[in-house]
C-alpha cells in the first residue's frame, strides 16, 4: 500500500453561489497520486465547480481540499497544480511564447527555465510557426493546444483537463490523447472531465460520475458497466445520472 | 505534436520562488502599458501639453500671478498631478476589467502568489505608466514654462501616495465593473471633476465663500496641493494636512483593494 497522500483529498466539499443555487452538495473524492481519473457528468452537474475549488478559483462554502497532503489554498498545492479550462483565457496582449514564459514567472520558476519550457512546449505542441503571435489571432485548436502547453508548462504533479477536446477535430483529438497518455506513463496524476463517452473509456482508469454535486458513482469503466449491467458506458452515465443516489451508489 | 521527444521531463522538476510570480505579473504589467504606448502614454502627454500650452502660455499672459506664481507656472504641478491620477487609475481599471472579462485572470489568481503580492503585481503597471507620464510632462513643461522642483522628497513622496491612491482605485473599480462603462464613468465623472474644482487652474483661496469651504472638502484638492508644494513649495493649505489627508485616503483605498484579492470577493464567484 503507498504511503503517498493521495493527489486529490476531498471532504465535505460543498459550494453554494450567491444566487442560492447549490452546486456541490458535500462532495467527497479521493484521487491516488499517479491515477488516470475521469470525471463525468451532464452540464450543470458541478464538474467545473469542483475543478475550481481544486484550484483556489472560487470560494468554497465548506469543506476541505487537499492536494498531495497539502490544503489546496496552500503556495506548495498550487504549484503541483496545472489547469487547462474548458473554455481557452489566454491573456490577449501576449504573444504564444510570451503567454508560457510569463505563466513560469506566475509559477515561480527561473526565468532561464521557463525559456527552456516554452520553447519545449512550442515544439511539443506545434506552435512554433505561431510563437510569436497574440492569443487572439490563433485558431481554435492553437488555442487549445497553447492552453494544454501552459497548464504543463511548471512541471505540475496534478493536471486537471475541462474538456480539453471540446470542439477540436479527430486529428488533434488524437494527439492529445497520445500527448496526454504519455504525461500518465511519466507518473503525472491526470484529472480529465469530458462529454466524450469512448475518450473517459479509452483514456481514464478510475471513473467517477457526477450528478447534482455529488459523486453518485465511481469505479473502473468495466466496472461500471457491470455494477450497472450495461454494454456500454453510455448506458452507465445514463443509469447513474438519472437514478437516486442510493441506488446508483449500491 | 511530438509527443515522443524528450520534452516532458517528469513532473515538478522545475525549483519554485514564490516571489518571482510578483516580479513577473508586475512586468508583465508593464509590458502591457509598453504594447499600447500610443494610448497609454502618448495620447495623456499630449493632451495635457495642450493643457499648458492652451491655458498656460496663451491665456496666461492675460492673467495676473496666482500665489505669487506665473499663471503658466501655477498649473504645471496640478496638470502632472491630473495626468498621473488619470492614468494609474484607468490604466489598473482597464487592465484588471480585462484580465476579468477575458478570465485570463484565472492564471494569477490560480498561481502560487499571494493576495497581497497579486495585488501589488496588478497595481504595479498604472504606477508605472503614472511615473512616465509624469516625468515626460515635466520634461516637456519645466522648460517651457519656467517652473522648478523645489521640493523633491516631498515631490517624491506626494507622486508615491498619488500612485498609491489612484492605482489600488482602479483595481477595486475594476474589480467591480460589470461593463467597460463603469470604468470609465468614475474617470468621467469622479477623478476629472474633482480635480479641476481641486485647485488645477486657480488657488481656491480666491473663491468666495461657500466655494473655497467645498473645496476642502475636495479629497483631490489635497492630492494637487501636494503635488504642489513638491514643484513649488507652496500649498493653498498646510502641506501636513494635505499629506496626511492624502495618505488617509490613500491607505484606505488600499486596505479595500488589499480585503478583495485576501477574501477573494467579486473576484472569484
Amino acid at each position: 500500500m503507498s504511503l503517498e497522500p493521495p493527489a486529490l483529498s476531498i471532504k465535505g466539499l460543498v459550494k453554494r453561489y450567491d444566487d442560492g443555487t447549490l452546486a456541490l452538495a458535500g462532495l467527497d473524492l479521493d484521487v491516488p497520486a499517479g491515477e488516470f481519473f475521469g470525471l463525468l457528468g451532464p452540464n450543470g452537474a458541478g464538474k467545473t465547480t469542483l475543478i475550481n475549488a481544486v484550484c483556489n478559483l472560487i470560494r468554497v462554502t465548506g469543506g476541505e481540499i487537499g492536494v498531495f497532503g497539502h490544503p489546496a489554498s496552500s503556495l506548495e498545492a498550487r504549484r503541483m497544480v496545472g489547469l487547462a479550462e474548458q473554455d481557452p483565457n489566454l491573456d490577449r496582449f501576449l504573444s504564444v511564447r510570451e503567454a508560457l514564459l510569463y505563466h513560469g514567472g506566475y509559477y515561480g520558476i527561473t526565468r532561464a527555465r521557463s525559456v527552456e519550457r516554452a520553447e519545449e512546449m512550442i515544439d511539443v505542441f506545434d506552435l512554433r510557426a505561431k510563437a510569436d503571435v497574440r492569443a487572439p489571432k490563433l485558431s481554435g485548436g492553437m488555442r487549445r493546444r497553447l492552453l494544454l502547453a501552459r497548464a504543463l508548462l511548471h512541471e505540475p504533479r496534478l493536471v486537471i483537463l475541462d474538456e480539453p477536446t471540446a470542439g477540436v477535430d479527430i486529428e488533434l483529438r488524437r494527439e492529445l490523447w497520445r500527448y496526454i497518455r504519455m504525461l500518465h506513463s511519466r507518473g503525472t496524476t491526470i484529472l480529465l472531465t469530458t462529454h466524450y463517452l469512448e475518450e473517459a473509456e479509452a483514456l481514464c482508469e478510475d471513473i467517477a460520475l457526477i450528478a447534482g454535486g455529488e459523486i453518485v458513482a465511481r469505479s473502473t469503466p468495466e466496472g461500471l458497466k457491470e455494477r450497472f449491467g450495461a454494454a456500454t458506458l453510455e448506458d452507465v452515465y445514463l443509469k447513474a445520472v438519472h437514478q437516486p443516489r442510493d441506488e446508483a451508489m449500491a | 505534436m511530438n509527443a515522443g521527444e524528450s520534452s516532458i521531463s517528469g513532473p515538478h522538476s522545475a525549483r519554485a520562488e514564490p516571489w518571482r510570480g510578483l516580479a513577473w505579473l508586475s512586468a508583465r504589467e508593464c509590458l502591457r502599458v509598453s504594447k499600447l504606448w500610443t494610448q497609454t502614454m502618448l495620447a495623456p502627454v499630449v493632451s495635457s501639453l495642450l493643457f499648458i500650452l492652451v491655458f498656460g502660455l496663451s491665456l496666461g499672459s492675460r492673467i495676473r500671478e496666482v500665489s505669487g506664481f506665473e499663471y503658466d507656472v501655477f498649473i504645471v504641478p496640478g496638470l502632472v498631478a491630473m495626468a498621473m491620477a488619470q492614468a494609474a487609475y484607468s490604466n489598473n481599471s482597464s487592465s484588471i476589467f480585462q484580465a476579468r472579462s477575458d478570465r485570463y485572470i484565472d492564471d494569477v489568481l490560480a498561481a502560487p502568489m499571494r493576495p497581497w503580492q497579486m495585488n501589488l503585481g496588478l497595481t504595479i503597471g498604472g504606477a508605472f505608466r503614472a511615473v512616465l507620464i509624469g516625468i515626460a510632462l515635466a520634461a516637456l513643461a519645466i522648460p517651457l514654462t519656467g517652473a522648478s522642483v523645489e521640493r523633491p522628497l516631498a515631490l517624491a513622496a506626494a507622486v508615491l501616495l498619488l500612485v498609491a491612491l489612484f492605482g489600488a482605485l482602479g483595481v477595486v473599480v475594476g474589480i467591480y465593473a460589470e461593463t467597460f462603462d463603469h470604468h470609465t464613468f468614475i474617470n468621467n465623472i469622479v477623478i476629472l471633476p474633482l480635480t479641476f474644482v481641486g485647485g488645477v487652474f486657480y488657488s481656491v483661496e480666491v473663491l468666495p465663500s461657500p466655494w473655497e469651504e467645498f473645496s476642502h472638502a475636495n479629497p483631490l484638492f489635497y492630492v494637487v496641493n501636494t503635488m504642489r508644494y513638491g514643484f513649488l513649495g507652496s500649498s493653498d493649505v498646510s502641506v501636513w494636512l494635505s499629506f496626511a489627508v492624502t495618505a488617509a485616503i490613500a491607505a484606505a483605498v488600499v486596505a479595500w483593494s488589499q480585503y478583495l484579492f485576501t477574501t477573494g470577493r467579486r473576484l472569484k464567484p
